[in-house]
């Protein structure tokens, strides 16, 4: 190769090469880097969200035993933070033992003295009971937790340890704290004097027992049955006296009405509010009374819930008291509210209805225990396994199974973070739990959902409420229909605005205009959407408001005025037309649009009057008066179109060569007659087929039209489509001006009018382009956010109304998470939303870029 | 148009197919594109001519109502309005006769009345037929005031130090220079509270958390500690006397400055004291001559491009926001810039051409469409509560349980709004990338040059118009998106800017104001919508003509870059 000492002089310097390696590693490792950052985005949602869809995970479990019988139990509990465990035994003794190890700590006693215990009754909580003895009387109880948080300085010692946690003097928990510090738990006993109940002195065999808060005074509401089905409600108001603070304590007592015949009770639920109260016994019948008149009980109901071949063993209520749990011998576990019905047998209009029913369990349900946190809780199966499931999801977090345990007691923590359980001979389990989500499942997310309080499945999202009670309803339905609802209605106004508008530009512009039009077009399609948001919302809508009747109306008015200047304009000699074309045509069009949009103003408090009797909004929001007028409106452009359509495809072709055969002046007015005619007879047909239908029992009132509210999706799709028109027009003129003018030509060529050009080999080739055109704006309207947060009410209703407000998924994110604490089940449930409304605009959008590289290809190739 | 009449034959029989002409069809399309042109000149007009107007101080009016009683305000607008039905029973005669007259329409017209600490309100409107006489006095006077808005009415007397003084007595001469003594001492007390106390509270923040990062890092019992505790004791000492001695001299200041009142009274007869400091500006509207009101016009554009907001944001500035606006775009440019060209760089000229280059490819594009609020709950949920929280555990464990990076702000809107601009980025780039001729490439090659310097030299110039038209696109977008700022860190109204004299001065943690979110802000969120809305006008007009002058740039760049093309093409 020539001389080799020549090139070996030729060498690159050595910075070239180190900088050319440097900036090859560099810009690969940046550019894969970038990329994937991106593409973390999707991952890290999944991340977040995933934890939603996992039910409930046991951290770790405890075996040890106690000695006690589990059937001599009768009240069971833990305290706060699962420290401690409780056991309240038939004879009053009260055992303590450390949860997590089961260390007995000091003994206690409620004093019951000889007397014998035939029944309990107890809060929620299990920490208020109410005793009831076989001599007819009853006493309330209480278990005090009581938390102290004391200096680590400050605690005794000698402490001996019982985990790396906790450490006990014998008698109280000292648990560590985050920070510095430690938490002393101890229990204390409450007594209180007995109340006869029984005259007879008949044993006491169903209690109920709630607690109701009035303001900061708490109510205590008994329901009472002895042996021989006599049934008291009895209240209970603990006042004290300002002055003295002395405590005094009031007890109210009625006897309520005897259901007929002698019936055994051996359940007793009272609800949330202490005004309903339900006696069940064995078979599974209930007698429900009515005592929102404490002095005048009345029996409403008398309800078998259960077959014959099943025994109730479960009557219980979750948080809040208004879920009533149902279980039964075989396994069954269902949940009824109480619900106002039309067909209801009941005296009060009210009735028991079974509204979530339980995947059965194993055998017959013989224990619950309901949580304090959110509608879960733990049941108890005769083969002595334990679930744990929720109330709205109805989903089974755990079956807690693999131990010796053959459970016969349960109790929850209040925060559901452990379960503690005692098992025959004294075996005790104790679970620390984790259940972050328990109320998410795919069913509350996409399914409908029976809520406490309303009257059917709904799909329904209202995340926050006033109450710890609260459920939270976290459908996502109602905000996907939302984003939907936007982007059609916008979507309707703005396709045809954007693509009508590109067709003309591109194709019957010229040249030194279309070079204006479309700069300004693209710089609007970069204006911030919170700009039109608030004109939207401030401006449009009380304008739309107070004019819609004129806004209706421009629907109809402004292209009849176009389609009307447009026969006048072929009125006029084509030599002067001919000079005309281009920009003061346009001005013409558009002295016609002004035109007609001034007559829809000036018409419009007449067409109301005509119409509406004279007030749309009243018309659409009490229902009053006939519907035809509406329907009317709605039928004329379906005539309208129906009857050109029909007029075309059968005498269109001979009607146009006769037309034709006249001379200049009298062609284009007999056309302009026909025209006439048409519109005409569309009225004729619509306000026949308006009177038919109205006659026939039709009212689109209360489905896409119903009562008017200001900031309505009319208004989101007027300022949502100007935010989309641009975008689509841009990328449809786009795709249309990429149509080769080859095409064209040969049309031209052949004969055609421009008219036909554009119409018939235009617009089927960039079809497909046209089509990602929309798609792409329709993504754009499906995420846009500002507008939909300020130009609709925000509220989350699943109806087509196109005068009321919705929420979109967009906005619902804007609105609440700010809110949400992090990595709580809302926090998770909006980054859900978020997924969810990325997986639309990716699924749309991707759609839109195939359709357009197919487009791209094909017009390449002509 | 017309192939008929290629010809003009005047014996020829002329005749047209309609059909072919389709000019009904025509005009519908025509129509909707001047139907979509109306739209965009109607919003334009509207935002220009609100937001120009604002500051035009207008004509006092006072208005004389059937009832006797007397309202005096600036007129913004009248209105047709539909009355209630149920109410039109108990209207006057005059006023029914009106809406026979017009359809069922009455006219009103809204006044700002202003004095909203006297009547707790401060626009009225005022129907039509109600009003009997509309008169405007020469002696009525607008007074822009700190607080409660503005004040509309005139002056009763001044009180200076004890010595007051009635209208009739005063000449306007002497009462600007009444003002302008009191806004000396507005300023200074100002620069007293605002300033230097809040470098005193600063430093003596400072100074704790140090403290208390020593004690996290080596323990209350280590020598380190006790040494810096003294330190810390001595340092706060002296700062507590600073401390005081400022808080008293602006109470003196105040004190003093208290005495110096004007009483005021409206057209009702209601009498207000005011301090003199506590005005703003004030002006006999009706007696200003066209050089004058202009005078006041450009006043109040150079208070709002310049001074804080006041009143919840209702007034006074929007200077806070644009400084947040700047430096959250800044920034944003900052990171998106290297990154997006790297990025576009490594697609177009390192990455082998296959299948999985074109999938990022669609996946990059598509990503330019996902709704920007989705960008806001990623940034939300990693930036500030991953990121942002483990940096605090790493170097700010002295601030906890404050979050310092682990919440909102503005380092993390501006990384967000980097990811969400940076498909736009790159896809311009790679636009432009695609667009240098593959020949120039080949001739650098073919000359010696090494792949690095090709792109160096050759390819980059080159598609620098179109990579700067592409960022440009993108901090125009970042500076009008509001939405994902709303969930990382934008506020209504931040305590400090995010670069001030400050050691580190650059604070990346704090949250900030931001134009966009202003407008949100005051349209949605402030007492009173009616009174918000020539604020929003105003932030409206300067947000778009923001956005607009960089779109318009951004085109101006790319027709040059064609024209380039075009002459450098061989």
């Amino acid at each position: 190769m020539g001389n080799p000492g020549a090139r070996s002089r030729k060498k690159t310097r050595k910075w070239v090469l180190i900088a050319d390696k440097i900036a090859d590693k560099a810009i690969t490792i940046g550019g894969v880097l970038v990329i994937a950052a991106v593409m973390t985005m999707t991952v890290y949602l999944i991340y977040v969200v995933v934890p939603l869809f996992k039910g409930g995970e046991v951290l770790s479990v405890k075996q040890y035993n106690e000695p006690i019988d589990p059937s001599d139990i009768v009240n069971l509990t833990l305290d706060e933070h699962g420290a401690l465990a409780v056991a309240v035994s038939k004879t009053g003794k009260v055992d303590i033992w450390h949860a997590g190890t089961g260390t007995p700590l000091k003994s206690l006693y409620f004093d019951f003295g000889a007397k014998h215990l035939t029944s309990v009754g107890k809060t929620i909580d299990n920490n208020s009971i109410a005793f009831g003895f076989s001599d007819g009387t009853l006493r309330l109880a209480e278990i005090v937790f009581r938390n102290d948080i004391i200096s680590e300085d400050s605690a005794p010692q000698g402490l001996s340890g019982l985990d790396d946690q906790d450490k006990t003097d014998g008698d109280t928990i000292f648990s560590k704290i985050p920070g510095k510090g430690l938490r002393k738990v101890d229990v204390e006993l409450n007594l209180q004097p007995e109340i006869r109940v029984s005259e007879s002195g008949r044993p006491i065999v169903a209690l109920g027992y709630r607690l109701v808060e009035f303001g900061d005074r708490p109510k205590s509401y008994l329901a009472v049955a002895d042996s021989s089905g006599e049934t008291h409600f009895i209240s209970t108001e603990t006042k004290s006296n300002m002055l003295t603070g002395a405590k005094t304590t009031e007890v109210n007592k009625s006897a309520l009405p005897l259901p007929g015949k002698k019936v055994e009770f051996k359940f007793a639920v009272i609800n949330d509010m202490g005004d309903q109260i339900m006696l069940a016994d064995k078979q599974g019948r209930v007698f429900r009374y009515d005592v929102r008149n404490e002095s005048e009980p009345k029996l409403a109901e008398v309800l078998d819930l259960l077959p014959a071949d099943r025994e109730l063993t479960v009557f219980d209520t979750l948080l809040g008291g208004r879920s009533i749990v149902v279980g039964d011998s075989l396994g069954g576990l269902s949940i009824y509210f109480l619900i106002r019905r039309d067909d209801a047998q009941s005296t009060d209009g009210l009735t028991m209805v079974r509204t979530r029913e339980f995947a059965p369990l194993d055998s017959s349900v013989t224990g619950f225990s309901a949580s304090q946190n959110g509608k879960s809780f733990a049941t108890l199966d005769s083969n002595g396994s334990i679930w744990l499931i929720h109330g709205i999801s109805q989903k089974i977090l755990l079956k807690l199974g693999g131990t010796t345990i053959f459970a016969r007691k349960i109790a929850l923590s209040p925060r559901l973070e452990s379960l503690v359980a005692i098992g025959n001979d004294g075996h005790v389990g104790f679970w620390k739990l984790s259940v972050p989500h328990p109320e998410i499942s795919w069913r509350t997310l996409f399914g409908k959902v029976w809520y406490e309080g309303y009257p059917s499945p709904s799909f329904t999202w209202q995340s926050t409420g006033a109450t710890d009670a609260f459920e939270p309803k976290l459908s996502l339905v109602p905000l996907i229909f939302g984003t939907l609802k936007a982007t059609f209605y916008s979507l309707l106004f703005a396709a045809p605005l954007a693509l009508l508008a590109a067709i003309y530009t591109s194709e019957f512009v010229p040249k030194n205009v279309h070079g204006k039009i479309k700069p300004i077009m693209e710089i609007m399609a970069s204006l911030p959407s919170v700009v039109l948001g608030f004109v939207a919302a401030l401006v449009l809508a009380p304008i739309v408001e107070s004019w819609i009747g004129a806004v209706i109306l421009a629907f109809v008015v402004a292209p009849m005025s176009l389609v009307a200047s447009a026969y006048l304009w072929q009125l006029i000699p084509v030599r002067v037309t001919l000079r005309l074309e281009g920009l003061p045509k346009l001005i013409l069009m558009g002295l016609a649009v002004c035109l007609g949009l001034s007559a829809a103003y000036f018409l419009g408090p007449e067409f109301e009057k005509l119409f509406f009797n004279g007030d749309l909004k009243t018309w659409l929001n009490t229902n009053q008066g006939s519907s035809q007028p509406l329907l009317f409106l709605l039928a004329l452009p379906v005539a309208g179109v129906g009857l050109t359509y029909a007029i075309s495809r059968t005498i269109g072709t001979r009607l146009n060569i006769w037309l034709r055969s006249f001379r200049d002046p009298y062609g284009p007015l007999l056309d302009m007659l026909r025209w006439l005619a048409v519109v005409l007879a569309t009225i004729v047909i619509s306000y026949l087929s308006s009177f038919l239908l109205s006659w026939l029992g039709l009212d689109p009132r209360g489905s896409i039209f119903g009562t008017y509210i200001q900031r309505n999706t009319l208004v989101v799709g007027f300022a949502m489509g100007f935010a989309v028109i641009p975008i689509i027009y841009t990328l449809a003129e786009d795709a249309l001006a990429a149509v080769p003018d080859q095409l064209r030509s040969a049309s031209l060529g052949c004969g055609a009018t421009n008219w036909q050009t554009a119409m018939w080999v235009v617009l089927p080739t960039a079809i497909s382009g046209v089509f990602s055109a929309i798609m792409i704006g329709m993504g754009r309207a499906v995420g846009e956010t500002m507008i939909v947060v300020m130009a609709t009410g925000n509220t989350p209703v699943l109806d087509l109304n196109i005068f009321s407000g919705l929420r979109a998924l967009s906005a619902n994110i804007a609105v609440e998470l700010p809110e949400a604490p992090k990595d709580g089940t809302l926090y998770r449930t909006l980054f859900m939303t978020g997924l969810v409304l990325f997986a639309m605009t990716f699924f749309i959008n991707t759609l839109a870029e195939i359709v357009r590289q197919r487009f791209r290809k094909k017009a390449l190739k002509l | 148009m017309n192939k008929d009449n290629n010809r003009p034959n005047e014996n020829r029989k002329r005749s047209t197919d309609f059909k072919a002409r389709g000019e009904p069809a025509l005009w519908l399309l025509g129509g909707t594109l001047t139907i979509g042109l109306l739209m965009i000149f109607g919003f334009l007009t509207l935002i220009i001519y609100n937001g120009l107007s604002t500051f035009y101080p207008r004509p006092i009016e006072v208005l004389r109502l059937a009832d006797g009683s007397k309202i005096a305000g600036e007129f913004i607008r009248s209105e047709k309005f539909k009355p209630e039905p149920d109410k039109i029973a108990s209207l006057p005669e005059a006023a029914k006769k009106e809406l026979a007259d017009n359809k069922g329409y009455l006219k009103r017209l809204l006044f700002k009345t202003g004095n909203f600490d006297l009547y707790h309100e401060d626009y009225k409107w005022a129907p039509d037929f109600e009003i009997v006489e509309r008169s405007r006095p020469e002696d009525m006077i607008y007074v822009k005031r700190i607080e409660w808005g503005p004040f509309i009415g005139k002056i009763v007397s001044l009180d200076m130090d004890g010595t007051t003084v009635g209208v009739s007595n005063l000449s306007l001469a002497e009462l600007k220079e009444a003002h302008r003594e009191a806004e000396k001492r507005r300023r200074r007390i100002q620069e007293i509270e605002r300033g230097q106390l809040a470098a005193v509270n600063y430093y003596m923040d400072r100074n704790r958390l140090a403290l208390r990062k020593v004690e996290l890092k080596q323990g209350k019992e280590s020598q380190a500690y006790v040494n810096a505790s003294e330190n810390f004791k001595t340092e706060q000492e002296k700062l507590e006397k600073r401390y005081n001695e400022l808080s008293n001299e602006a109470a003196s200041l105040r004190q003093v400055d208290s005495k110096y009142t004007i009483t005021l009274v409206d057209v009702a007869g209601k009498e207000k004291t005011n301090k003199i400091s506590d005005i703003v500006e004030f002006y006999p509207t009706n007696q200003l001559s066209l050089g004058q009101k202009i005078k006041i016009y450009l006043a109040g554009w150079s208070e709002f491009l310049t001074e804080e907001p006041r009143e919840a944001n209702t007034e006074g500035g929007v200077l806070p926001a644009i400084f947040g606006t700047f430096c959250m775009t800044v920034l944003m440019s900052i990171f998106v810039a290297p990154f997006g060209v790297v990025a576009a760089l490594y697609l177009r000229e390192y990455a082998k051409q296959g299948q999985l280059v074109s999938v990022i490819r669609i996946c990059v594009n598509n990503l330019a469409g996902v709704p920007s609020i989705v960008y806001g709950v990623f940034g939300l949920g990693f930036f500030a509560y991953v990121f942002g929280v483990s940096i605090d555990e790493l170097f700010f464990p002295e601030r906890f349980p404050n979050p310092t990076f682990g919440t909102g702000g503005i380092l993390w809107a501006s990384l967000t709004l980097a990811l969400l601009t940076v498909p736009v980025v790159i896809v311009a780039t790679e636009e432009s990338l695609a667009a240098v001729p593959q020949s120039m490439r080949e001739g650098s090659l073919a000359c010696g040059a090494s792949k690095w310097q090709t792109i160096k030299r050759i390819v980059l110039p080159r598609a620098m118009p179109g990579v700067m038209t592409g960022l440009i696109l993108a901090m125009a977008r970042g500076a009008g998106e509001v939405a994902p700022l709303m969930l990382v860190g934008v506020v209504k109204m931040a305590p400090e800017l995010p670069i001030d004299s400050f050691y580190p001065y650059v604070h990346l943690e704090r949250s900030f104001m931001h134009l966009g979110f202003h407008i949100f802000d005051l349209a949605f969120q402030s007492r009173n919508s009616e009174a918000a809305i020539p604020m929003v006008f105003v932030t409206t007009l300067l947000l778009i003509t923001l956005v607009f002058v960089m779109n318009i740039v951004s085109i101006i760049v790319r027709n040059r870059l064609k024209r380039k093309f075009f002459a450098g093409h061989f």
